[in-house]
């Protein structure tokens, strides 16, 4: 197997940290802090739920801004920096490239996500003094959040092949957003007695990823258990969805004319 | 890499493509349905709703209030459709979603109407929650005085749900003063106050309420009940011959067709879904066991005698 993609992936990553990318960083742990010194105050009985909430909320929402932002310029920038045409010029292929670009970005996201959960952890020990066996399910959610922005990069990858950051932005939000609320759409199919927006209705669930299906924060605030073979299902979904979508992506790039 | 080869690589990847998508679409959608079932379990009884002030969502909106209270409303009816007739389920979030909706958008006349049906109904159709159903309706009236059709929906619950005649009167009295109001407002703020309690009045109002709306929800709630009424009119007139019958033969019928065989009754003794009513213990006629019919608690056999 080509080792092309790993070094893509390196570089990439290399490239975030030389961005100032894990700055973001600083903003998380000032946030948990504060969290942490004010929940106290303000919040009684909950300080624990409150930290959880806000933290993988927080890991969340950073990650998808990140996710995005950085993944919709992959291509674009390298394209429009002129690197792309210089490191095409070598014996690698198109879609090896875009792998390794999926890779760099999902290496950063998994480094930061880390981080942050390392932050999450920390604040949890000092409002509660000690950890609980259900903060377990906070790993658990940490996962699902990963596998979420895995397909999101995925998405803005796909979507930064063949259009502007500024549209690819938006079509990957769009997507994201419908995604979130795909229980909706779903709700709509299930309600309506119109066969024909029921049958529509149900093909846009099952086409759209699903990221309502990776929100368990709710879950891990609560300290309930998520089953093992939501877990898996997830994984394998998350997996499968990236794989579709890097193929679409490598397809559309393959035939994209660069001079 | 040459032209040629970048075409052929291009032409692989096309291919690729369009072979492995659509297998790995299906894949994923086979995934959802376990995930689906997973989930479902995991969120049984989970109705949390996030914001529950109607007022910091107004806020909150940014001027974009009557969209929201739109898409609140879809939600409202979603919520209420995929519970209705479920065995067990809750309707907790129902008044919160319908205080929200109204609060984000005070002129939205079907919240009101429509919400005070869904309020009101009975478990399992609903909450049976006909106070929480005036409340907002007298907030409708308070925001929208000229709609007289409000009235006409509090003059409903009184009457069928909390048995108030007196108020239920009032109430269409009330709404028959408006200039664009029915006739039949004055109607019924009379026989109401004179004959509230009886089936055949219940069948006017929900007839009425039939009559006032073409959602297919709320007709088909209607239905039931008019249906359910009908049924409960036609085992009361059965009851009525099964005690002729003892009255005739010191004895009560054991089964329709020793009513039929005495001339006691005649045509086709069917519940409105074309169910044969059974005769049960001591005479007393009863719905076909197979009847999809539910009677109202007030309705049942044992209120015939």
């Amino acid at each position: 197997m080509s080792v092309l993609p790993g070094v893509v992936a390196i570089n990439t990553f290399r490239e975030a940290v030389r961005d100032r990318v894990l700055y973001n960083l600083i903003f998380f742990a000032l946030m948990m802090i504060g969290a942490a010194i004010l929940v106290g105050q303000i919040s009684i009985g909950i300080e624990r739920m409150v930290i959880v909430n806000l933290g993988l909320s927080a890991i969340s929402a950073i990650g998808i801004i990140m996710a995005i932002f950085i993944g919709v310029g992959l291509v674009y920038k390298e394209m429009e920096k002129r690197t792309l045409y210089s490191l095409l010029s070598k014996p690698i292929r198109r879609w090896e490239f875009l792998v390794g670009k999926f890779g760099g970005l999902l290496l950063t996201l998994v480094v930061n996500t880390s981080l942050m959960t390392l932050g999450l952890g920390l604040a949890l020990y000092c409002v509660g003094g000690k950890f609980e066996r259900t903060d377990a399910t906070i790993l658990v959610a940490v996962y699902f959040i990963l596998l979420e922005l895995a397909l999101v990069t995925a998405l803005a990858l796909f979507f930064s092949c063949f259009t502007s950051p500024m549209l690819s932005t938006l079509y990957t939000l769009g997507i994201y957003v419908a995604g979130v609320f795909a229980p909706g759409i779903q709700g709509v199919s299930q309600f309506t007695q119109n066969w024909a927006l029921r049958a529509v209705t149900r093909f846009i669930y099952y086409l759209l990823p699903n990221f309502h299906d990776f929100g368990v924060i709710a879950a891990a605030a609560h300290g309930d258990r998520v089953p093992l073979a939501l877990i898996w299902h997830n994984t394998l979904y998350a997996a499968l969805y990236v794989a579709l979508i890097l193929l679409a992506a490598s397809a559309v790039f393959s035939g994209r004319n660069l001079k | 890499m040459s032209r040629r080869s970048q075409n052929k690589s291009h032409t692989r990847a096309v291919w690729l493509a369009l072979l492995a998508v659509p297998v790995l679409f299906v894949m994923c959608a086979a995934l959802q349905v376990r995930i689906d079932a997973e989930t479902r379990s995991m969120n049984q009884g989970n109705e949390e709703l996030l914001l529950r002030s109607g007022r910091l969502l107004k806020n909150l909106s940014l001027g974009y209030e009557p969209l929201l209270a739109d898409i609140y409303w879809t939600r409202v009816v979603q919520y209420y459709g995929t519970r209705a007739r479920k065995p067990g389920a809750t309707y907790e979030s129902l008044w919160p979603l319908l205080d929200i909706t109204t609060a984000l958008d005070p002129k939205l006349m079907i919240a009101y109407r429509f919400g005070a049906v869904f309020l009101s109904e009975r478990p399992p159709v609903g909450p049976g929650r006909a106070d929480l159903a005036v409340d907002l309706v007298k907030r409708g009236i308070a925001e929208n005085p000229d709609e007289w059709r409000l009235y006409q929906d509090l003059g409903f619950l009184y009457s069928i749900h909390l048995k108030d005649y007196q108020k239920a009167s009032e109430a269409y009295l009330e709404g028959s003063k408006n200039p664009n109001a029915q006739v039949w407002m004055k109607v019924m703020a009379a026989r109401v106050a004179e004959t509230g309690n009886q089936l055949e009045t219940s069948r006017l109002i929900w007839i009425a309420v039939y009559s006032s709306t073409k959602d297919d929800l709320i007709r088909r709630r209607a239905t039931q009940h008019i249906h359910s009424l009908d049924a409960a009119l036609g085992l009361k007139k059965l009851n009525e011959s099964s005690e002729d019958y003892w009255r005739k033969f010191g004895r009560f019928p054991s089964s329709m067709q020793e009513l039929r065989d005495a001339g006691l009754v005649g045509g086709a003794l069917e519940d409105p879904e074309g169910y044969p009513y059974v005769m049960g213990p001591n005479g007393v006629p009863q719905l076909n066991p197979k009847s999809p019919i539910v009677l109202d608690p007030d309705q049942g056999p044992d209120k015939l005698r």
